[in-house]
């Protein structure tokens, strides 16, 4: 009883943004040390999970394919029927390969964040999707300028169809719009999310302690407290799939409006 | 559903976008560039002048009808 107390007393209430920081792994335990956390082990893990998986499920392929395959196959297939040919077109397929890593590794990422015992996802950084959202868009961009040439490109992304008096307002609100919003607005979408997600299921974890810990009688409170931290991992889960879909989909529409002609 | 024949009829290079293209976050997007870059100016214009918000005020309303007549050119018809 005296150490459950204990433990009780020492729940940190409300949780804050110290919590995404957690101790250093090498060295052990120092804080204020973010070279190697659980964070970074579990990016690599991701890594390493998502090249294994794909190369073991690849090694044999067979005409009736195995479990492991299949899986593959459906999650490949997936991206390249449902997001790059649907948005791009039959030019997407070249693309599908990029935007399938990018939609396993961003899924992956996230579903850290609902693992028992693990639960906080690498995504709830900014760097992590500041990273991604720099890549998608030094990709768009680079596929634009390939495929019209440099100046082509940024006339017809900056240029709307307009007269020409009132192309001093336009030019302004489409360089911010497609140049600026886009990178920040994709990589902020993805990390709030996780981030918000995190400190949700903190919230209510916590805070069934911390009620407990005030009076043994608000238990029942605590109770539901813990409940809703159960529902609310079933809600995180469709955010996960859904931020992940979103991210993809997004750099296909970036990706398409950057190979289109003339609007 | 690789060996799945890729979607008939997909939307080539120069067909119309389909309907859920993140049409509405490039709407989004520009209704919130309008406003923010043209108040932006209309605010440093504001600073320049020594006036009290008119130019930033005004500033927003013209972008943000700038990011209407883009919507309209980039994502209607």
């Amino acid at each position: 009883m005296a150490v459950q107390s204990m433990v009780l007393a020492d729940v940190p209430f409300p949780p804050s943004v110290e919590d995404f920081y957690l101790p250093s792994i090498l060295p052990w335990g120092e804080h204020d040390n973010y070279w190697f956390t659980k964070i970074t082990a579990l990016v690599w893990l991701s890594a390493a999970l998502i090249i294994i998986f794909f190369l073991v499920a690849y090694r044999k392929p067979q005409l009736v394919p195995s479990k492991r395959q299949w899986l593959a196959e459906s999650l490949y297939g997936f991206v390249r029927n449902n997001i790059a040919i649907e948005m791009i077109g039959p030019a997407g397929v070249r693309f599908a390969p990029y935007l399938t890593t990018l939609f396993t590794f961003i899924l992956l990422n996230n579903f850290w964040g609902i693992v028992p015992l693990i639960q906080i996802s690498p995504n709830s950084h900014i760097a992590f999707p500041a990273f991604l959202a720099v890549i998608s868009y030094v990709m768009f961009i680079w596929v634009g300028i390939r495929h019209h040439g440099f100046v082509k490109y940024f006339k017809n992304s900056l240029i709307p169809p307009a007269p020409w008096f009132i192309l001093p307002l336009l030019i302004p609100i489409e360089f911010f719009s497609n140049f600026l919003v886009r990178p920040f607005s994709l990589a902020v979408r993805l990390f709030a999310n996780m981030f918000a997600g995190h400190m949700l299921l903190l919230v209510f974890t916590l805070g069934g302690f911390a009620m407990l810990n005030a009076n043994a009688w608000f238990l029942p409170f605590s109770i539901v407290s813990w409940a809703m931290t159960i529902a609310l991992t079933f809600l995180e889960f469709l955010v996960i799939c859904l931020q992940a879909y979103v991210f993809t989909v997004l750099t296909a529409s970036y990706v398409q409006g950057a190979l289109a002609d003339e609007h | 559903m690789t060996g799945q024949e890729p979607p008939k009829n997909p939307h080539g290079d120069d067909g119309p976008n389909p309907p859920d293209t993140g049409m509405g976050m490039t709407a989004v997007a520009y209704l919130l560039s309008g406003m923010l870059v043209w108040g932006g100016i209309g605010w440093l214009v504001d600073h320049w002048v020594g006036t009290r918000g008119i130019f930033a005020g005004l500033g927003a309303v013209l972008g943000m009808a700038g990011g209407v007549y883009l919507i309209v050119r980039r994502l209607g018809a």
